[in-house]
């Protein structure tokens, strides 16, 4: 091995690139950019302005933050649901003054201000709602035309009342206290803040409505194609988003005393800053009350700091806006581009160096030598099948298979000319058995291990198994379900062929090759899964051995197959019997005479195995190049393989014309025939095997039944 | 976008190629051909005094016939005729005999690629590479070599003059005397270059190839017929760009089996496969990435492309060396699809 490969293999192996994918697909991801914005903020601002985290200091800052981040939260709120409020400003002055008026003109009870706060935020907000949700007008234009009314009413009332307000002896011990009083230190107002975040944060996330709401700003049409009252949600995020301005006004009008020209002046721009800047989407349905308050927090440190540092309003708008502008332009960029970047950084190669291997090249006289006996096959199902994986015939001789639509299609015997479909599964029906009941079972790909009834009902019976402590991604979760066989006491044995790609992305990681595939087991006494082994190259088939004391599976990736022993001294431990094929095997059956059949998916080939010495040239062809452009295994020429209890191969079939069965992934010996299945294909062949048991079948094999 | 040069870096940049439109424009009419003829490699075909002639291995062929006119040591690589009927021939081995007439062989041209005559002295000859010979052109493509040159020999004196260096295996040859200039397709840039008769820079003509051009000829009505032997395709250049695989891969694999164009579609399981190859469904795409193609495009005089025939990923008829004008048709070798083949354009205009 050259210096250069080895440095590729620790290079490769060792360093984890594939986490920063698996990160990546993290949506608390979204969170980092302004989570690092607040501390840089904070830390920035702390250090230039002494006594900046002095109790007194803190005390007042926060203060003022209670108050602005209730406004956030609101419309941070009606961002999610993807709409936009203007009138925060206006709604929260009115609100003031509201709260003011009754209190000190009026002289009516503190709770009777708080009332007349709220109400009047919560008829703006209905304004709103109604405008946009019901008449379904621009909520940008509609929040604007009652930000600019809402101003003018509050300007005219402020001019021929404020005299009245401050010249009045009213005096209120609740109302100081709501304004100046502390409890543990902590102001009514950041009390406030944080059990209206806390409400609101448990009300989107576990609610009903919270959720309508973030549907409703997700896709409105989606939303209201799955029967969410999309004008009803959004009327209403409106009218919260007015009732929490209307809170904040109570709070400041407590806390000044008074309302003035000044009252909520540019609080909309700052509220519209701080909800943008903490990462909520402007196209909604992103988003979080976190986030808001951490763009609250980023806002006012910001604005309050430029102020004490000496710097004038001017400078202050300014920096506001700027963040703005980049707040929006990372939030629009990263929501268009979050998925290539991962496309980009998820598929992580690793070194491996493929075994030498015998040719099967049809002249090469080695046992692995193709021919082409399987393209002289009858066709079942040609131009009505596509994808059956696996093929399973039952007691009566119906011919099972899964196809690519979800479907288990049923074909009926002795012709096998009509068919029907027998279960709908959802997911891609892979591997498939029976077990002593006439129970059929299937792998289904990226859903789990299904139980279909002789009437065609499937039944979930295992989706999960348990969760390795340093996963990353949740790899509880059975991705890629493959194969499966039904041990003598029922229990049933499964591959799960990788926790990194999802099934119908299997070849990707067939150009990863990181070893992640895992052998399970799934106990119908107890209902439980159990991860037996793992950190195989894409598990594949697998299949008890004719004396039920041990399984065969196969590694397709590293083209091996493994004995897993149930009994006997190695008991629970696994032994490679056949390796360094030149082909990649996937599910394996018994036969008739006592071997076993293996297929084989696709060839190796000199310059895929090269690749696999090259993970930097793997990378970067699956970046620079589009999918299509990307070097594969040979899977146009696919084998069946018959090998013997000890491994030693015993005869090999193929389709070298490549028009048949160009990638076989699995047969089936039933009565003297081969029944073949690809999963690329559109059609099951049916080969008549010379010299086969014609009585033979799976069911009496394994059961010693013909029923 | 701006950025987009910085991002490159990080992301790395995107493997492009020109696409086949316009006068590109794929269709099947090279594997709806009639075959005229069925022999193992055609290669380069002409006429002699109306009647077709043409390469396959050691031996020149006359259409009609299954026996050879003549039969040389080595493989045949170009193949030439003046007008009163001296057939130049360019061997694998390296160098030039000359069939009829008693004109001394030719040494020092170790992968003449393609020849021609102007007049009955004048001879051009296209030397691909000056360190491969022309059966081993893959290699000379996955080194990115660029040693070819542009030769004129007068046959009458003997003496030769080198008319460009460095050209990257100029594969076809068209002599243009009105001009004062030579024309020839450089395959491993992918372009046709104009290369003055005493010598000088060459000047690219048309650039931007589809695929590598093979041969050139000259139609009657003035404009031209251009050969592409093979389609560019993404994963070679990117494997061009590679130098750690590539130099692996040529010293490792057998050159069947790498990651190089092709003159004939995939026959083995040990070829490299892309996934846009993959049979689906008992279909290939026609138009999934594929190593080799069958593309002939005829030029105008101005060498603009004005329409094509093709032989898609999914047809056989792939690796067209030459072809040329022949009583209102097209004749062509399909040298990967051991087939000679007879395009009529009216039925593709029809």
């Amino acid at each position: 091995m050259t210096f250069r490969e080895q440095f590729q293999r620790w290079r490769y192996n060792l360093v984890p690139d594939h986490l920063i994918g698996e990160i990546l697909t993290k949506r608390w991801t979204d969170n980092a950019i302004p989570f690092l914005a607040l501390v840089l903020t904070v830390a920035g601002f702390g250090t230039a302005i002494q006594g900046f985290f002095k109790p007194t200091a803190l005390v007042e800052s926060t203060r003022q933050l209670g108050e602005f981040s209730i406004v956030v939260t609101g419309l941070t709120i009606v961002m999610l649901a993807g709409g936009i409020d203007l009138s925060v400003g206006s709604i929260f002055a009115l609100a003031t003054f509201a709260a003011v008026s009754s209190v000190f003109i009026f002289d009516l009870p503190v709770w009777v201000g708080f009332l007349a706060a709220v109400t009047m935020g919560a008829a703006f907000g209905a304004i709103n709602g109604y405008l946009i949700g019901y008449m379904r007008l621009r909520a940008f234009l509609t929040t604007l035309v009652t930000f600019i009314i809402g101003r003018a009413v509050y300007d005219i009332l402020v001019v021929n009342f404020a005299a009245q307000i401050q010249t009045s002896s009213v005096t209120s011990k609740t109302w100081d206290f709501i304004g100046d009083g502390r409890i543990l230190g902590v102001s009514i107002s950041v009390i406030a803040a944080i059990l209206i975040a806390i409400m609101a944060h448990i009300a989107l996330t576990r609610s009903r409505p919270g959720l309508h709401m973030l549907a409703v700003g997700g896709s409105r049409r989606s939303a209201h194609n799955s029967g969410i009252r999309v004008r009803e949600t959004v009327f209403m995020s409106y009218v919260i988003s007015g009732i929490c301005s209307g809170i904040a006004g109570f709070l400041i009008a407590c806390r000044l005393s008074g309302a003035g020209p000044g009252t909520g002046l540019n609080l909309e721009i700052l509220a519209l800053t701080a909800a943008v800047v903490g990462g909520n989407s402007l196209g909604g349905g992103r988003g979080s009350i976190a986030k808001g308050a951490m763009g609250a927090i980023i806002v006012l440190v910001m604005n309050n700091g430029l102020i004490r540092l000496g710097y004038g309003t001017g400078t202050n708008q300014m920096v506001l806006g700027l963040m703005l502008a980049a707040a929006v332009v990372l939030d629009i960029r990263w929501l268009k581009n979050r998925h290539k970047v991962l496309d980009e950084v998820y598929v992580a190669p690793i070194y491996h160096r493929m075994g030498e291997t015998q040719s099967a090249l049809p002249d090469s006289g080695s046992p692995y030598a193709l021919n082409n006996r399987i393209s002289e096959t009858d066709y079942i199902g040609l131009g009505e099948l596509e994808g059956p994986e696996d093929v399973i015939l039952d007691r009566n001789d119906h011919l099972y298979c899964g196809t690519r639509h979800g479907e288990i299609v049923r074909f009926f015997a002795p012709d096998y000319k009509k068919s029907e479909v027998f279960a709908h599964t959802g997911g891609f029906p892979l591997g498939l058995a029976f077990d002593k009941e006439g129970t059929l079972l299937s792998c289904v790909g990226a859903m789990g291990l299904y139980a279909i009834s002789k009437s065609g009902e499937a039944k979930q019976l295992s989706a999960e198994t348990k969760r390795t402590i340093t996963s990353i991604v949740d790899d509880a979760r059975l991705r890629d379900p493959n194969d499966l066989d039904v041990a003598r006491d029922g229990r049933i044995y499964f591959t799960d062929s990788t926790t990194r790609y999802d099934a119908h992305d299997w070849a990707l990681d067939s150009i990863e090759g990181r070893p992640t595939g895992r052998l399970l087991v799934y106990d119908p006494k107890t209902g439980e899964t159990k991860t037996l082994l793992e950190n195989y190259r894409y598990a594949n088939g697998v299949c008890m051995a004719h004396d039920g004391k041990s399984l065969f599976f196969a590694e397709s990736w590293a083209c091996r197959v493994h004995r897993y022993w149930l009994q006997g001294p190695k008991a629970g431990t696994a032994e490679c019997v056949i390796k360094d094929m030149p082909g990649y095997p996937d599910n394996i059956n018994r036969a008739s005479d006592g071997s076993y059949w293996m297929a084989w998916l696709g060839m190796r080939t000199p310059s895929f195995d090269l690749a696999l010495r090259n993970p930097g040239f793997r990378k970067r062809m699956t970046r620079r190049l589009p999918s299509d452009e990307w070097l594969f295994p040979n899977i146009n020429t696919g084998g069946v393989v018959k090998f013997d209890e000890t491994g030693c191969i015993v005869e090999t079939l193929g389709d070298m014309t490549g028009t048949s069965h160009p990638m076989v992934t699995s047969m089936r010996e039933h009565k003297g025939y081969l029944y073949v299945g690809g999963i690329l294909n559109n059609r099951i062949g049916r080969y008549k095997i010379p010299g086969a048991d014609p009585k033979w079948t799976g069911a009496i094999s394994y059961w010693g039944v013909a029923l | 976008m701006i950025l987009d040069p910085l991002l490159d870096l990080l992301r790395g940049k995107a493997v492009t190629i020109p696409p086949m439109d316009g006068a590109l424009r794929p269709n099947t009419m090279l594997d709806d051909a009639d075959i005229l003829k069925s022999c193992e490699e055609p290669d380069n075909i002409m006429s002699v005094a109306e009647k077709l002639v043409h390469s396959s291995g050691r031996d020149i062929f006359a259409m009609n016939s299954g026996k050879p006119i003549a039969s040389f040591e080595s493989d045949i690589t170009a193949l030439a005729v003046n007008p009163s009927g001296i057939i130049a021939v360019g061997l694998n081995a390296g160098g030039i005999v000359f069939q009829k007439g008693k004109i001394p062989p030719l040494d020092g041209f170790n992968c003449p690629t393609t020849l021609a005559f102007d007049g009955a002295e004048d001879l051009y000859i296209c030397n691909g590479s000056d360190t491969h010979s022309a059966n081993e052109w893959a290699a000379d493509l996955m080194l990115k070599n660029s040693g070819g040159s542009l030769w004129h020999v007068s046959l009458a004196s003997g003496e030769r003059r080198c008319l460009a260096k460095n050209l990257s295996f100029p594969y076809g040859l068209v002599v243009d005397a009105s001009n004062g200039r030579v024309i020839v397709s450089e395959a491993w840039r992918h372009r046709l270059v104009s290369i003055p008769v005493q010598g000088g820079m060459p000047k690219p003509v048309l650039a931007k190839l589809a695929g590598y051009p093979a041969r050139i000829t000259r139609k009657t009505s003035g404009g031209f017929i251009l050969c592409l032997f093979a389609p560019r395709n993404r994963l070679i250049e990117f494997v061009l760009q590679e130098d750690d695989y590539r130099n692996a891969m040529l010293g490792e694999i057998d050159s069947r089996y790498w990651i190089a164009p092709s003159l004939s579609a995939s026959r083995s399981f040990l070829e490299p496969l892309q996934n846009g190859g993959v049979k689906t469904m008992g279909i290939h795409k026609p138009w999934s990435p594929s190593r080799s193609y069958g593309l002939i495009v005829e030029l105008d005089s101005n060498f603009l492309p004005v329409t094509s025939y093709h032989s898609r990923a999914n047809g056989t008829r792939h690796g067209i060396t030459s072809a040329i004008e022949h009583e209102g048709g097209i004749i062509a070798t399909s040298r990967g699809g051991n087939l000679i083949l007879r395009v009529t354009p009216e039925a593709g205009q029809a």
